[in-house]
C-alpha cells in the first residue's frame, strides 16, 4: 500500500445515476476537480430504468395552461401527507421549469406535442397534466444526456469500484476505501468534499421494482461514518409491477388512460378514490389493490389486471412502447390484445440521509443526494414523476456547494482506514459459516411480511427480532471467493452487510411511528395523528454501533396542514 | 438440465447440473447457480429489465441479453432468425452453454472488459454542441423528429452489435455500429447546428465506409436499433455532399 493506492480528488462523487452525474457535472463547470466512483459502469445505474416522467409546470398542454409552480408544490405536499419540509419543496417545483429545459438544451430527447413542445401527461396526484416524458423511457433518455455531458467535460471515472468504508477523521469527511472489482484491489481516494448519491436499497426486499444493485450502500456508509438517517419508515410500493418478475409497469399507463380491474371486471379504484380513480398517490392505489386481492376479488396468485386494450393499438404503440415490450419480454403477452397482470412492489425509499437543501449531512465534508438522500421533498408519500426531477435539481444544488468546500487533503487519515479495510476484508475471506444466499432470501422476505404495505406491532417487533437473528449470523458468513478478480461473492456478502444495516433501521423506524399516514400504514394505529407525528423519525449510530431515535420538525409555511382524500 | 459455462478467461469450462423452473431467464439461471451450487461465478446485471445493457452473453452461440432471454429461446433449434457464432467449446446434449460475449476481452467468466467499445464511442464525441442563447425557452421539434431521434436514442450501449460485428478488430480503428448511430443521431438531431460536418468525424476508411453490410448489428440489437441503416443513410448524404461541392 503506497502513495500511488490513493486518487486525490476535489470533489468525489460515489454513484453514476442521475443524482451523482447531475452533481458532478456541477462540480466540474464550478472548477473543482471531479471524479465519479461506482460499482457499475453509470449507464447500468438504476435511474436507467425509470419509465413515465418529469414532472414541471411548463403548462404545454392544453388542459394544464394555468399551470404553476405553486399548484406543483401544492400537490407534491398534499401527496407527501404534510410530511415533506415545504422550503424544500419550493425549491423542487420553482426550479423544476428551468431544470427540464436545461436538460432538453443538452440533448434529451423528450416526446413532443402538436406543437413540437415538450409533451407533458397526467400523473397520479396531480391536479394537470405535468409529467414531461420521453414515451416511457424518460430515465434512460435524461441519463444518456448527463452521461454525455460528464464525458465531454472530461470527468474522471472509476467504473467498477465498491466503496467499502467512508474515511471520517475529527467529525470531517476525507474520502473513502474501495474495492477496485477488476484487479480486485484496494484503492484509497482523499477528498475535500464527498458525494453520496447511491441511489435506494430496493434488495432489501422481496418484490421490488429496483435493479439488483439497489443495495443500501450509501445509507449504510453514511450511518456507520455518523450520519443521520430520516424518515426511514416511509418506503414506496409501486402498485403496478409485472406479476411474477416485480418489473415496473410505469405509472405513466394510468395517465394515458389504463384501468384497474378486478376479478369480477369492475373497476375497483372508483370505491376506494371517487373522484382520482387510477389517478390516486401511489400508497392509496396499491393498498386498495391489496385489499381487493386480501377480499378475494383478485386473480390466483394474487395480481388485479391493468387493462390497457381500450386506448387502442396506435397509442400504446407510441406513448406506452417500453411497457408492450416489457409484457411481451416479461410476460409473454401484447398488452394491446389482453389485460397486463399486476401486483404492488417496494419501488422506491421516501427516508434517506438526512441532508439541507445543498445536500449536507451532519458530517462536515459528506454531503448525499438522490434517493439516498432525504431533503425531504416527497414526505410520506412520493408522487410519481418528483424522483427524477428531485435527482437533477438538488444534484445541481449539492455540486455546486460540494465545490466550495475546502477541508483540504488528509491523506493519512485515508492510509489509516485503508490498511483497517484490508484486514476486514481478508478477514472475511477467513470465516466458516453460511454463504450470503439464504441470509439474503430471510431478508427480504422478513421485510416484505412485516414491515410491507400494511404493518402492526406485534409483527414488527417479530421482524426485528428476525433481522437481529440475521445480524449475528452475518458475522460468521463466508466467502467462497476464488481469486482477486471479480470476485462477486465478497461483494454480495458486503452488499448484504449495508443491506442489514438499513433493513433494522427501517425496522426500527416503522415501530416507532405509531400513526398511519402515507406509505406507512398501521392496522393497529390505523389513523394519522398531526397532534403526535407531523413529525420527522431521526435514527442515529454512535460510535459503539449503538441506535437512538430523536425527532425533528416538519418545516411548514407554504399551505396549512389538511385532510388527505383524493 | 446440464449448464456449461466458460471460466476464468477460457482455461475451462464447468458443467452444472441444475434443476429448471418454468418460464426461467437466462440470468435467473445464472443466480440459480451462483447462489445455490457455486459462489465464485461471475457475471454482470443491474436492472434485470433489459434496459441497462448489463448481461449481453452468448448462449449456445447467440448473442442475447440473459435478462430478457427464456432457457425456451436458447434451446429451441427450430427458431430461426438468429445470429450464431461459433463456440470454442461442445454444446451440452439438451442443454445450455453460456460465453461471454466475443470480441472484447475476457476479464472472468461471463464478464469482459467494455473499455474498447466505449473507448470509440467517447471518440465521436457524442454530446449535442447546440448554440442556442434562449435557455428559458424550448426548441420546437417536430413529433416525426422526435420519433426518427427515437430509433436511434433508444441504443442501450450493451455492446452486443460490437460482438457480431465482422467489421470490429478487423479494420483497427472502426468505431462499431453501435457509436457510429450514435453520432448518426446526434446529426439527425434538428437542435444541431453542425449538420454534416458532425459526420465528417467517421467519413474515413475505417468509419462510415468500413461497414460491410452484413446487418448482424440490427438482428441481435435487443431494442430494434437499425445502426445498419444509420451507416447507410450517412454515406449517401456524405457522397451527395462530395457530388455538390
Amino acid at each position: 500500500m503506497g502513495e500511488k493506492d490513493i486518487y486525490r480528488h476535489d470533489v468525489i462523487v460515489i454513484g453514476g445515476g442521475l443524482a451523482g452525474l447531475r452533481a458532478a457535472v456541477e462540480a466540474c463547470d464550478c472548477g473543482a476537480d471531479t471524479a465519479v466512483v461506482s460499482k457499475v459502469y453509470p449507464l447500468r445505474s438504476h435511474s436507467v430504468a425509470a419509465q413515465g416522467g418529469i414532472n414541471a409546470a411548463l403548462g404545454n398542454s392544453p388542459a394544464a395552461k394555468d399551470d404553476t409552480w405553486e399548484k406543483h408544490a401544492f400537490d407534491t405536499i398534499k401527496g407527501s401527507v404534510y410530511l415533506a419540509d415545504q422550503d424544500a419543496v419550493e425549491v423542487l417545483c420553482r426550479e423544476a421549469p428551468e431544470t427540464v429545459l436545461e436538460l432538453e438544451h443538452w440533448g434529451t430527447v423528450f416526446s413532443r406535442n402538436k406543437e413540437g413542445r415538450i409533451a407533458q401527461r397526467p400523473f397520479g396526484g396531480a391536479g394537470v397534466p405535468r409529467t414531461c416524458y420521453a414515451a416511457d423511457r424518460t430515465g434512460h433518455n435524461l441519463l444518456n444526456t448527463l452521461f454525455e455531458q460528464a464525458n465531454s467535460r472530461g470527468i474522471k471515472f472509476y467504473n467498477e469500484y465498491f466503496v467499502t468504508s467512508l474515511v471520517v477523521d475529527e467529525e470531517i469527511c476525507r474520502g473513502c476505501i474501495t474495492l477496485d472489482l477488476q484487479s480486485g484491489k484496494v484503492y484509497g481516494f482523499a477528498s475535500n468534499s464527498l458525494i453520496l448519491a447511491t441511489g435506494g436499497y430496493g434488495m432489501i426486499y422481496d418484490h421490488s421494482t429496483n435493479s439488483l444493485i439497489n443495495t443500501a450502500d450509501g445509507m449504510a456508509l453514511a450511518c456507520n461514518a455518523g450520519a443521520q438517517l430520516k424518515d426511514m419508515e416511509f418506503v414506496q410500493f409501486h402498485p403496478t409491477t409485472l406479476y411474477g418478475s416485480n418489473i415496473l409497469i410505469s405509472e405513466g399507463a394510468r395517465g394515458e388512460g389504463a384501468y384497474l380491474v378486478n376479478s369480477e371486471g369492475d373497476r375497483f379504484m372508483a370505491r376506494f378514490a371517487p373522484q382520482a380513480n387510477e389517478l390516486a398517490p401511489r400508497d392509496i392505489v396499491a393498498r386498495s389493490i391489496m385489499k381487493e386481492i386480501e377480499a378475494g376479488l383478485g386473480f390466483d396468485g394474487g395480481y388485479v389486471h391493468l387493462d390497457l386494450r381500450h386506448l387502442g393499438a396506435e397509442k400504446i404503440k407510441e406513448r406506452l412502447p417500453g411497457i408492450r415490450q416489457i409484457a411481451m419480454d416479461f410476460a409473454d403477452l401484447d398488452p394491446v390484445e389482453v389485460p397486463i397482470p399486476v401486483q404492488p412492489g417496494q419501488h422506491y425509499s421516501m427516508g434517506g440521509i438526512d441532508v439541507g437543501i445543498d445536500g449536507e449531512t451532519g458530517v462536515k465534508g459528506l454531503y448525499a443526494v438522490g434517493e439516498c438522500a432525504c431533503i425531504s421533498v416527497h414526505g410520506a408519500n412520493r408522487l410519481g414523476g418528483n424522483s427524477l426531477l428531485d435527482t437533477l435539481v438538488f444534484g445541481k444544488k449539492v455540486g455546486k456547494k460540494a465545490c466550495n468546500e475546502r477541508n483540504g487533503e488528509h491523506v493519512s487519515a485515508v492510509k489509516d482506514v485503508m490498511s483497517r479495510e484490508i484486514n476486514r476484508l481478508q478477514g472475511l475471506l477467513n470465516n466458516k459459516g453460511e454463504g450470503f444466499a439464504t441470509l439474503m432470501s430471510e431478508m427480504k422476505k422478513t421485510m416484505f411480511d412485516r414491515f410491507g404495505i400494511f404493518r402492526d406491532e406485534d409483527s414488527m417487533n417479530e421482524g426485528l427480532r428476525s433481522l437481529n437473528d440475521l445480524g449475528k449470523r452475518y458475522k460468521q458468513i463466508v466467502v467462497k471467493g476464488s481469486g482477486k478478480v471479480f470476485n462477486q461473492s465478497l461483494v454480495r456478502v458486503l452488499e448484504l452487510g449495508y443491506m442489514l444495516d438499513i433493513a433494522e433501521v427501517v425496522a426500527v423506524s416503522a415501530i416507532e411511528r405509531k400513526e398511519s399516514r402515507g406509505s406507512h400504514f398501521r392496522t393497529d394505529f390505523p389513523d394519522r395523528s398531526d397532534d403526535q407525528y407531523l413529525k420527522h423519525t431521526l435514527i442515529k449510530t454512535d460510535k459503539g454501533q449503538k441506535r437512538s431515535i430523536d425527532f425533528s420538525p416538519v418545516k411548514l409555511g407554504l399551505f396549512p396542514v389538511k385532510g388527505d382524500g383524493y | 438440465m446440464i449448464v456449461r459455462i466458460h471460466r476464468d478467461k477460457g482455461e475451462r469450462y464447468d458443467d452444472y447440473n441444475v434443476e429448471i423452473s418454468d418460464g426461467m431467464t437466462v440470468l435467473e439461471l445464472l443466480f440459480r447457480i451462483q447462489e445455490n451450487i457455486d459462489q465464485t461465478l461471475a457475471f454482470r446485471y443491474s436492472c434485470r429489465g433489459a434496459i441497462c445493457g448489463s448481461c449481453a452473453v452468448l448462449a449456445n452461440g447467440r448473442p442475447v441479453l440473459a435478462c430478457k432471454t427464456p432457457l425456451s429461446r436458447v434451446t429451441d433449434l427450430k427458431n430461426g432468425g438468429y445470429v450464431s457464432l461459433p463456440s470454442k467449446t461442445e454444446l451440452p446434449a439438451g442443454g445450455i452453454l453460456l460465453e461471454p460475449a466475443p470480441k472484447l476481452p475476457v476479464i472472468r467468466d461471463l464478464i469482459v472488459d467494455w473499455e474498447p467499445f466505449f473507448g470509440e464511442y467517447r471518440k465521436l464525441v457524442p454530446v449535442l454542441k447546440e448554440n442556442n442563447n434562449h435557455p428559458e425557452k424550448e426548441h420546437l421539434v417536430g413529433k416525426d423528429e422526435s420519433r426518427e431521434l427515437e430509433k436511434y436514442t433508444n441504443c442501450i450501449l450493451c455492446a452486443l452489435c460490437w460482438s457480431v460485428c465482422p467489421v470490429v478488430n478487423e479494420v483497427n480503428g472502426y468505431p462499431g455500429p453501435a457509436a457510429l448511430a450514435k453520432l448518426f443521431r446526434f446529426y439527425l438531431d434538428p437542435r444541431e447546428p453542425n449538420g454534416i460536418k458532425r459526420l465528417s468525424l467517421a467519413d474515413n476508411e475505417a468509419g462510415w465506409w468500413a461497414c460491410d453490410f452484413y446487418t448482424n448489428c440490427r438482428k441481435v440489437c435487443p431494442k430494434g436499433v437499425p445502426p445498419n441503416a444509420a451507416i447507410g443513410r450517412a454515406r449517401k448524404l456524405l457522397k451527395n455532399e462530395e457530388v455538390g461541392k
